[in-house]
């Protein structure tokens, strides 16, 4: 029996949510992201704002110059969350095999939900709708590569479905690197051997492509075929959790870097609630970036999570160096269950 | 000073005070016991500076006067010496002279001046604890506390003196262990003090059965006086995390287990935990208690218990030594084993004011 696997992505979710939120910007560029001086990074932004080659990840002072007019919306994260939260109640309706990707993506397995699938999916992304007002694209798929791939096929407020029989056909034209794992570079060099689509790869043989790719290319001669075996993973267990912020300008005195401590330890320390892994916590960190773009990280287990602890990492991690900060992150690892999976639970103090 | 001393009475006294000697140290001073001289006795002193301990040996004093020498070198001395009396005298520049039948040391001291006073103890809020008490009270706490030093307020045992009681507290973070101790005292007296571990192995040492313990507290200040001695020790500052939220308020299972039985059992079915995991699991079964240890592709242990247990099927699983610990420590025949579900703590109780708090393993 082929697998039911959906690919569910909102559409421009932060920028769409900013839009509902504030109906005088509809129809209008719209971007979310640092603010406009030097050293914002946007995070979303919507169709309109595409249209003038502005891109997610783009730093704002370019996208302005792509787009003078477009309105940079700060980020609330808060209000993301909550957002993403009402989504994941409605496809636990649908099933329990639910992968978050992040906020605003999702792996659905409904291979054990009965009905046709596509349907089922049109009115998952209703719900969506109605509970929300925002809209969501899907991709209906046998595996997991597929299903995100075909996410994108009708996006936005869309949706596509890869029949099994469809597969053979529909990777012939496939380009490369839409495959996972190849970025770029790698889609260069495969260019080079005159491979762009994923037809052409599949002329290639395991032996070739492992000489070629080292052990990827195992990887890739299933991808090519359109091959997947990676099962949705409901509780795919998280490594860390952590905050981190680039300051518009370098942070300059021990003080200044101090005070953002507070910050980002209650966005982790609230992410971290809602994660239900307080008990798993292994340790503390701090990341710095800095002014020359080297980074340090100083790690302690054990620590109590105190705003305080996490200000002596930090006065560690800055005795290292003395140089201005770019960048300051903040973050706890986890245990991670060995091979056996057994964890030593914490006591609640 | 000129004094002569038994040398069975100097190695007691000089046994009782080399421990808090660090061997490695950057001020010689602290290698070294300060030897006073009094009218009649013979007092010994030593320091780290966080920890300091005094005792003092019956001694015919000629001449009072004090000094210090090397801590080890001299218990190493007095112990191989040929009789049983000591004949000791220093002279103004620290050479100490020492005398036994057939042997003759000269060892060099440094002067008293240099050496580090104890704290006084001023205003402090004083209390009186049976020496029976207090080592039971240890004996059944200290192997719970955190070697962990970056959390450092559980380096030690929080005595919490409040409402006539003294609580004794240890805790790493995953098992925690209590001792409650009835004991009468003014509201105003009440505190809660860290007390390090290197404090608690030392009076650990001068603890016997008989007696009282005076203990004193002052500005960040502990004192202990007992028998002969008095331990003085530096305390941990900060605050102690809250223990009583830990502790599960009441149990679904109570499963009753004779002491011996069951540490006897876990301690073999361990031989089996993996190095990795460590783990063993409880299999819980009507009127039954599996002990299972196993280590992948090495094989495993069982040992079977019958016990009064009616409830559903279910297992948990512990650090093995987190749970052989306690059964260590006790001196009951029963203990009493509380459980909720596998991932709630369990308690192990006893007839008598104490509890075990420990976490579970997760395994999956």
């Amino acid at each position: 029996m082929p697998r039911k696997i959906v690919h569910l992505d909102m559409d421009c979710f932060y920028a769409a949510i900013e839009v509902r939120d504030h109906p005088e910007l509809a129809g209008k560029p719209v971007a979310v992201g640092g603010a406009r001086d030097r050293r914002g990074v946007l995070t979303t932004c919507n169709y309109e704002a595409r249209e003038f080659g502005v891109r997610s990840a783009m730093p704002t002072f370019q996208a302005l110059q792509k787009c003078p007019h477009l309105i940079v919306m700060p980020t609330r994260f808060d209000v993301y969350r909550r957002e993403s939260t009402k989504i994941r109640d409605i496809l636990m309706k649908f099933s329990p095999v639910i992968e978050p990707l992040s906020l605003d993506e999702a792996f659905l397995d409904l291979s054990d939900h009965p009905g046709e699938t596509s349907a089922t999916v049109t009115v998952i992304r209703q719900l969506i709708w109605q509970k929300t007002r925002l809209t969501a694209s899907a991709g209906i798929a046998p595996n997991k590569m597929l299903a995100k791939i075909a996410s994108d096929w009708k996006k936005p407020n869309g949706q596509f479905e890869i029949r099994p029989e469809d597969i053979s056909e529909f990777m012939v034209e496939l380009p490369v690197r839409r495959l996972w794992g190849i970025g770029p570079k790698s889609a260069q060099r495969l260019a080079e051997l005159g491979v762009n689509t994923c037809g052409d790869l599949q002329r290639y043989s395991r032996v070739e492509l492992i000489e070629q790719f080292g052990k990827f290319g195992l990887e890739l001669f299933s991808l090519c075929r359109g091959i997947d075996e990676r099962p949705v993973e409901p509780d795919r267990i998280r490594k860390s959790l952590s905050s981190e912020r680039t300051f518009p300008s370098d942070l300059t005195s021990l003080a200044q870097c101090e005070a953002k401590i507070p910050e980002l330890f209650e966005e982790v320390m609230s992410d971290l609630k809602k994660s239900g892994a307080t008990d798993q916590v292994k340790s503390a960190f701090i990341k710095i970036r800095f002014s020359d773009f080297t980074r340090t990280t100083v790690e302690r287990a054990g620590l109590s999570l105190t705003v305080e602890n996490f200000q002596a990492l930090l006065r560690q991690g800055l005795s290292r160096k003395s140089l201005n900060v770019r960048l300051l992150g903040l973050g706890v690892r986890f245990h991670e269950p060995d091979s056996e999976g057994a964890t030593q639970l914490e006591l609640q103090m | 000073m000129k004094f002569s001393v038994s040398k069975d009475k100097l190695l007691e006294g000089l046994s009782t005070v080399q421990n808090v000697v660090s061997t490695r140290t950057t001020l010689p001073i602290l290698s070294n016991v300060l030897l006073q001289a009094v009218e009649g006795e013979l007092r010994l002193t030593t320091t780290d500076l966080d920890v300091g301990v005094r005792g003092r040996v019956e001694a015919h004093v000629e001449r009072t006067g004090a000094t210090t020498l090397p801590a080890r070198r001299l218990f190493s001395i007095v112990r191989e010496l040929p009789a049983a009396e000591i004949y000791a005298e220093v002279d103004t520049k620290n050479l100490a002279s020492i005398r036994s039948g057939s042997s003759y040391f000269k060892i060099l001291g440094l002067p008293e001046e240099e050496f580090p006073p104890l704290a006084r103890f001023e205003n402090a809020k004083e209390f009186s604890i049976a020496q029976k008490d207090l080592k039971d009270a240890l004996r059944k706490t200290s192997y719970a506390i955190s070697t962990d030093e970056t959390r450092y307020v559980l380096n030690g045992i929080l005595f919490s003196f409040k409402e006539n009681k003294l609580t004794a507290v240890a805790t790493d973070g995953r098992r925690l262990a209590l001792v409650d101790l009835e004991l009468e005292f003014p509201r105003s007296q009440e505190i809660d003090v860290i007390v390090p571990t290197k404090a608690v192995l030392e009076l650990q040492r001068l603890v016997k059965e008989e007696g009282d313990v005076k203990v004193s507290i002052g500005e960040n200040q502990i004192a202990f006086e007992l028998n002969d001695a008095l331990l003085v020790s530096k305390l941990i500052e900060g605050n102690y995390p809250n223990y009583r939220q830990v502790i599960p308020a009441e149990a679904k299972e109570r499963i009753t287990l004779e002491r011996e039985v069951f540490l006897n059992a876990v301690r073999r079915v361990s031989l089996l935990a993996s190095e990795k995991s460590n783990s063993v699991k409880l299999i819980f079964s009507k009127g039954n208690m599996d002990i299972v240890a196993v280590t992948p592709d090495v094989g495993e242990g069982k040992e079977s218990l019958p016990v009064m247990y009616k409830g559903k099927d279910f297992s948990i699983a512990f650090n093995p030594e987190f749970l052989m610990a306690p059964l260590r420590n006790l001196p009951n025949d029963e203990v009493f084993l509380d459980l909720i579900d596998e991932m709630s703590p369990g308690v192990i109780k006893i007839h008598g004011a104490f509890l075990y708090v420990l976490m579970p393993m997760r395994l999956s």
